[in-house]
């Protein structure tokens, strides 16, 4: 019952970081730089903002994860989380 | 019923663009995107779509499988040499991942459905169309008129389901 | 291989074409410019999007919203 209630705690945890994470890179970026890229590119820097997940959002960009990780730099999106 | 399904680029980009969209995860866990169809759309629209399907979990994408994907090539080759409309990688790729993972293929391309009919290899894989989804999301409760709901399905993605495909479902229409 | 399915698909293709030719708004396909109206011929025809889209220098869901929102053919298989 009590492991329950630690890994219940520890979620939240989690939970609360990656949206803490989020913020931070919503804040951070560079809204003008992502509206100004076609739609493609557009989008999986959007969803980037929201997940954190670079893997999905190069699949999305249509990129290698490094071609990705440029392009998020470029777009001033921090890496968090 | 799968519990996961694998959908093709046909399927998407009508799907996509349909009001009651989300209706489709009452049927699934999970629907799978190959690489190789994500990399073909280009619409914010349907884009915007699958961002929001992989942020809830409900998408994810389907990686190239080597095995999969040298399957999916011969069936490309040997589908040309028919006097039928031929498959695609895509829609090849996901016919030969439905039969080995077990997943749905969700398409409207009428090369993967006729494969799925002519031959054998493919014979136990569940292929559904849209019209197939909002069937049994009729049957299941979900929405309330199946014949409504295709009217509405064909206004928004221009998709027209012939007689043919409609005879299967003459009582519920 | 099961030859009178293979049968009827050539049936239900060529039936889609009489479809896709009769819905076509062909002013209007008529009016584009070369690359885009053989795009679009080429789709009614074949109802294959993917060369289609190619002929037309398109992301394939970016010419499909293109050939039935505004060239008015509808998608059959």
């Amino acid at each position: 019952m009590e492991a329950m209630g630690e890994l219940s705690a520890k979620l939240r945890e989690w939970i609360e970081y990656f949206e803490e994470a989020r913020e931070v890179r919503r804040r951070f970026a560079n809204w003008e730089f992502i509206k100004s890229q076609p739609p493609k590119l557009r989008v999986a820097l959007e969803y980037f903002i929201e997940v954190g997940d670079l893997y999905n959002a190069a699949k999305l960009a249509g990129m290698s994860v490094e071609e990705f990780n440029e392009l998020r730099i470029k777009a001033g999106i921090p890496s968090v989380g | 019923m799968s519990a996961s399904a694998v959908a093709d680029t046909s399927f998407l980009i009508d799907w996509a663009r349909y009001s009651r969209s989300k209706l489709l995860f009452k049927l699934f866990d999970v629907v799978f995107i190959p690489e190789s169809v994500l990399a073909e759309l280009r619409s914010e629209r349907t884009l915007t779509w699958v961002a929001q399907g992989l942020e809830e979990g409900k998408l994810a994408v389907l990686p190239e499988l080597p095995d999969a994907s040298r399957e999916a090539l011969q069936l490309v080759a040997r589908s040309r040499r028919l006097p039928v409309r031929p498959v695609d990688y895509p829609e090849a790729y996901c016919l030969v991942v439905g039969r080995e993972l077990g997943y749905a293929v969700l398409t409207e391309n009428g090369g993967a459905l006729a494969v799925r009919d002519y031959d054998p290899n493919f014979a136990s894989v569940e292929v559904l169309r849209a019209l197939d989804i909002l069937y049994r999301l009729w049957k299941l409760g979900h929405v309330e008129s199946f014949r409504r709901e295709l009217e509405v399905y064909e206004r928004e993605t221009k998709r027209l389901y012939t007689a043919r495909d409609l005879a299967k479902y003459g009582d519920a229409l | 291989m099961d030859e009178g399915k293979l049968r009827e698909w050539v049936e239900r293709l060529r039936e889609a074409r009489e479809v896709r030719r009769r819905f076509a708004n062909w002013e209007f396909i008529k009016s584009q410019p070369p690359k885009l109206r053989v795009a679009l011929e080429y789709f009614v025809e074949t109802g294959d999007f993917r060369t289609a889209a190619a002929l037309a220098g398109m992301g394939a869901d970016e010419f499909v919203d293109f050939a039935r929102f505004e060239a008015g053919i509808p998608l059959v298989y």
